[in-house]
């Protein structure tokens, strides 16, 4: 045996798989545990030769950023180790991600649960960002939520170093309700600011516990962010008209962001704003993000064991993913329905037993 | 004083004659037939329930009312409409205009000096009641303590006691310038703590309103997520059904297996929607856990970083420009296109030079100490250790 | 930026704080000493000989007596005489220096854990290059590849991916000198007596010396910007001084030293190889390589057929467990409750546990 294999099979005894929780089109997620200790950990197995070029591009990608990200707020590539011909990346285990969160009605969000989550979101990003990486697929989906509270920016299946001397990068990325005009204008050069408009629109969304700007087609996401921000104009953003796919979709006011987030500080709305700035080069920068007053004011942020969690384990799944494309998420999916703490709450609720005739 | 409750129930509106008075929800299911107002001026107020639930009273047997001042009956004037004096006499809307409308004049009942608008529509079929209604209205404004207030349960109970003597010397007319005086003497002695309750009893009103405003917002999204969701559950249903199609053209695997294997994960999804529209707990019960939640692990300030990396900020200073051959391309943007897409040169520059000043005083490692990192495979001395074959 | 931190989010203390650089992977796992470096690779290759012979001789015994294998100053030449070529191909190419300057290196640390006798440097060459490709998103399909190459096929190319990459432990991140080269370029205009116009000619020179240093073990044992000041040095000493004075290292005398070492290692070592030499190299290569890897060979098919038994044991023991689940249950799914307590659908198709 080499001693190449053979470093691959001391890697591999270390990790132990426990059961399958997903899969995908091109890998399988399993649930186990660190051998020795018990750590609860999650293995993405990649199949490899799916893809007739070789290794696919997006598992290269993960590999090579988790590899060299090492941070609170990021997701933990513990190892990597191959097995045949399956390459297997043993993440952190983490049982929900922020878009559950949102979703799950019980849950109450607190203006303090939202500057915690949006400052943890930063801090991973500005650390992305400081190795000059680009995570280009942020969303509440992507943002995993470990069991001690903290948020960890995942799946960098799209990530991508950015500040090379002017390389040209592709236009389609992110998923569309969180993309930035800029991306959608099919602009081939860009930077960070791309990532910044995704944690202004994750930033609404928590306010609004609804998405902000949620589009039909590529067009329509446009509308329905001149609808929401108002028409840019030139002076505003010089240069815009000039981008490959610009088209005019109607012009548009600009209502003032108060209207809609009624609840919302002084502060966070300047933040949101700055935010969702047009012009990428205007637009606030994660580090400055991090000194924002917003996150100096009263009240301080949630401490991450006291944040919101879902309140039962099922599975969502969300609307963005259709195919199954799974991270290294190892999210549950039971076959069974759910029951359980559902049913005996509608038992309680049996409205069978009114005696005709009373007053209802 | 004057009370901020339900608006200045004084004041008159004036409305367009013969339109149906914009008041309130019947809640009752079998409203009886609307009585329109034939005055051209509205008497709001009354036994009004500020929350706007209740509404006017309505005789049933329409037709045995009688007006006492001028004996006219529903069968000649439909319309006809009994109100209330603040002596407690009823008369018609018609006897009323026509007594008090050029000013004040005595009550043709018990000659006690009435003005127009002294008149009330009714609440209550029996007017002692409307009566004590109106008391206790009056008096729970002025006596408003609660258990709190004392320190210990009899001297609440004899406060209630004295309210109620009150009360009913009031309703019944007994010693009412004695029983006025006493509670002008409470007012002035209790003055700061009855304002108190008052703002109590606002607070909550005001809280009770705007947990109902996000129920009703919480109700209104969910029903729009709702039917965003069937709208993709249908799309999802329709690709499966295409995908199962495809996959059993191009799959060389168990047909069977393949449609089983999608109706799983159809099932799956299905339930698990359904699942996460259970019922919502009450907001006002999570609020005050967490508010107890958060004296065991105290909320720390901000601070911006959290890791124990710097960037070489200390190493150099990024100019404004440079005189960059590399850099050409965006030189020659003319028209912007790099620069409207967010492509920051500065950023490039900077990654450079930092790259630049990266490990410049690292030292290299010599020998073969320990603590650096072994290529795996190979022993302490730098053997490889011997494998199987 | 010397501000102390307050207290930070998670309480813990005023560290000090790290540089960015020793995040990386390649600080972390890739930084060896000189007498490191020579210590694994004369092992990798006692250890290659020593496996290799034994296969031979299972084969024939006694025949490996005659073979003169390679010793491990022969196999670094080797693999210099590739990275040179690995250069001219990718200008053919024309990727861009990130892809080549990243490639050489693949190819280098491929060696530290692996043997040409085992794997030929001309095919891992272009593994190597293809990798690169593709971790410094400049991906060209297989298809274009291996079209501008004559007599390359996509399997050539590929079926040494996944050893590459593993040989890597898929660390693909590479730090370079080159970049650091225009870092110094744009930095030195900071100082304060330089001209503004700096000649172009002086960049020029030091990345050529980048270049040179890339058939050397520089990469491995020094940093990038280490190597690029050495470079920038030799183009031009003056300036280079003043800038790294300037940078007021921590340790300046050990600074000088560092870039004078690197810059003989680069006059020495950063020239291309004796043709000759390596042509002598090769021709012994084919005497003396593993037959296990040779394709055709007896002891290539011996391991196959070994390897082969070994997954045909492994799916007839799948198809067991399938086939018993199947006909105790529908398949249409009315037994997905697991009642038999594994899964009726088979997600898992090519599980290798």
């Amino acid at each position: 045996m080499d001693a190449v294999e053979q470093e691959n099979s001391e890697r591999q005894k270390k990790w132990l798989k426990d059961k399958k929780i997903g899969e995908g089109t091109y890998a399988v997620v399993y649930q186990g545990r660190e051998a020795g200790t018990n750590r609860k950990i999650a293995i993405k197995k990649i199949k490899v030769g799916q893809f007739k070029d070789g290794l696919d591009m997006s598992a290269i990608r993960e590999v090579k950023f988790l590899r060299e990200l090492k941070h609170k707020n990021v997701i933990e590539l513990l190892d990597v180790f191959s097995a045949k011909t399956n390459l297997n990346l043993v993440l952190e285990f983490l049982d929900s991600d922020l878009e559950m969160i949102i979703k799950d009605r019980s849950l109450v969000f607190l203006p303090s649960d939202i500057k915690s989550w949006v400052a943890m979101t930063f801090r991973g990003l500005e650390f992305c960002h400081r190795n000059w990486i680009l995570h280009r697929d942020l969303k509440p989906n992507n943002l995993l939520i470990a069991s001690d509270g903290h948020l960890k920016l995942a799946d960098f299946g799209l990530a991508r170093e950015y500040a090379d001397p002017g390389y040209k990068m592709t236009h389609e990325v992110i998923t569309r309700w969180y993309r930035p005009p800029e991306l959608l204008y099919g602009a081939k050069y860009y930077g960070s600011a791309v990532d910044i408009w995704s944690v202004g629109c994750i930033f609404a969304e928590l306010m609004l516990r609804i998405p902000y700007l949620p589009g039909g087609s590529d067009i329509d996401q446009l509308k329905t962010i001149f609808r929401a921000l108002g028409s840019p104009t030139e002076e505003e953003w010089p240069g815009h008209t000039k981008l490959p796919n610009y088209v005019t979709v109607g012009q548009f006011p600009k209502p003032p962001l108060r209207d809609l987030f009624t609840a919302a500080s002084a502060d966070a709305l300047n933040l949101l704003n700055k935010c969702l700035i047009y012009e990428p080069r205007k637009r606030i920068t994660a580090k400055e993000a991090l000194h924002h007053p917003y996150f100096f004011a009263l009240p301080y942020p949630t401490h991450p064991s006291k944040l919101p969690k879902c309140s039962t384990k099922q599975d969502t799944p969300p609307l963005g993913e259709m195919d199954g494309n799974l991270n290294g998420k190892g999210r549950k999916r039971k076959l069974s329905s759910p029951d359980g703490k559902v049913r005996s709450i509608a038992r309680k609720l049996d409205f069978g037993q009114v005696v005709a005739g009373s007053d209802g | 004083m004057a009370t901020t409750r339900a608006g200045g129930w004084l004041q008159g509106r004036t409305v367009r004659k013969g339109g149906a008075l914009s008041s309130t929800n019947a809640t009752r299911s079998s409203t009886p037939q609307q009585v329109q107002s034939t005055s051209s001026t509205i008497y709001g107020g009354g036994v009004k329930d500020p929350s706007g639930r209740t509404a006017e009273f309505f005789v049933r047997q329409s037709m045995d009312d009688q007006c006492p001042v001028c004996k006219s009956d529903r069968y000649l004037n439909p319309k006809l409409r009994l109100l209330v004096s603040s002596c407690y006499h009823k008369m018609c809307e018609s006897c009323i205009d026509r007594l008090f409308t050029l000013g004040p004049a005595p009550c043709p009942i018990c000659n006690k000096t009435l003005r127009k608008l002294a008149f009330t529509p009714q609440t209550f079929e029996d007017l002692t009641v409307e009566k004590e209604v109106a008391v206790r209205r009056r008096i729970a404004k002025n006596f408003n303590k609660r258990r709190e207030d004392f320190p210990d349960l009899r001297g609440f109970n004899d406060y209630l006691e004295t309210v109620e003597e009150i009360t009913f010397n009031l309703i019944n007319e007994i010693d009412l310038p004695e029983t006025e005086a006493r509670i002008q003497k409470y007012k002035a002695e209790n003055a700061a703590l009855t304002e108190l309750n008052v703002q109590r009893e606002e607070a909550y009103v005001r809280a009770l309103r705007e947990q109902e405003d996000q129920e009703r917002r919480e109700r209104e999204t969910r029903a729009f997520e709702l039917q965003r969701e069937e709208e993709e559950e249908r799309l999802l249903r329709e690709s499966d059904k295409r995908s199962i199609i495809d996959k059993l053209e191009t799959s060389d695997k168990d047909a069977l297996k393949v449609i089983a294997k999608a109706k799983a994960q159809a099932l799956k999804r299905s339930t698990a929607r359904n699942a996460s529209n259970s019922t919502a707990q009450s907001s006002a019960l999570l609020l005050r856990s967490r508010a107890a939640q958060s004296n065991i692990v105290p909320d720390v300030p901000h601070a911006p970083f959290n890791d124990e990396y710097h960037a070489y900020e200390s190493m150099f200073s990024l100019k404004s420009t440079y005189n960059d051959f590399m850099s050409d391309a965006v030189r020659k943007d003319r028209e912007g296109i790099m620069r409207a897409g967010g492509y920051m040169v500065e950023e490039a520059w900077e990654r450079a030079i930092r790259c630049a000043v990266a490990g410049l005083d690292l030292s290299p490692l010599v020998g073969l100490d320990d603590g650096i990192p072994r290529l795996p495979g190979l022993d302490d001395s730098g053997d490889v250790v011997m494998a199987s074959a | 930026m010397a501000t102390p931190q307050a207290q930070d989010s998670e309480g813990s203390e005023n560290l000090p704080k790290r540089p960015l650089y020793e995040s990386s992977t390649q600080y972390r796992n890739w930084r060896f000493s000189f007498d490191r470096l020579a210590r694994t690779r004369a092992s990798m290759n006692r250890a290659a000989v020593a496996a290799i012979r034994t296969k031979i001789d299972a084969g024939e015994p006694g025949s490996s007596s005659d073979i003169a294998f390679l010793d491990a100053d022969e196999e670094v030449l080797l693999v210099k005489f590739y990275i040179a070529k690995m250069r001219q191909l990718s200008h053919f190419l024309q990727f861009p220096e990130e892809v080549e300057a990243t490639g050489i290196s693949y190819l280098k640390r491929f060696y530290l854990k692996n043997t040409v006798m085992d794997w030929h440097p001309k095919n891992v060459m272009l593994t190597a290059l293809y990798l690169s490709a593709k971790t410094c998103n400049s991906w060209i399909g297989i298809e274009h590849y291996v079209a501008k190459i004559p007599q390359l096929q996509p399997s050539d190319v590929l079926d040494l991916e996944f050893l590459v990459a593993q040989s890597l432990s898929f660390e693909f991140a590479v730090w370079h000198p080159h970049r650091a080269l225009w870092g110094i370029w744009l930095d030195v205009q900071s100082l304060p007596d330089t001209p503004v116009q700096l000649d172009i000619s002086i960049y020029n020179d030091a990345l050529k010396y980048v270049q040179a240093s890339r058939l050397t073990d520089a990469e491995l044992v020094y940093t990038p910007s280490q190597i690029a000041i050495a470079a920038f040095s030799l183009a031009s000493p003056g300036i280079a001084s003043r800038w790294l004075e300037s940078k007021n290292a921590s340790n300046d005398s050990m600074n000088l030293n560092v870039v004078e070492e690197i810059k003989t290692m680069i006059h020495f070592q950063g020239r291309p190889v004796d043709i000759e030499a390596v042509r002598e190299i090769d021709r012994r290569l084919k005497l003396c390589k593993n037959p296990e890897k040779v394709p055709g060979s007896k002891a290539y098919i011996a391991k196959k057929a070994a390897e082969e038994r070994k997954a045909e044991e492994k799916r007839y023991k799948k198809a067991a467990t399938v086939q018993t689940a199947a006909e105790d249950g529908d398949p249409f799914g009315n037994e997905l409750n697991n009642t038999h307590g594994g899964p009726l659908v088979d997600y898992d198709d090519d599980d290798d546990d």
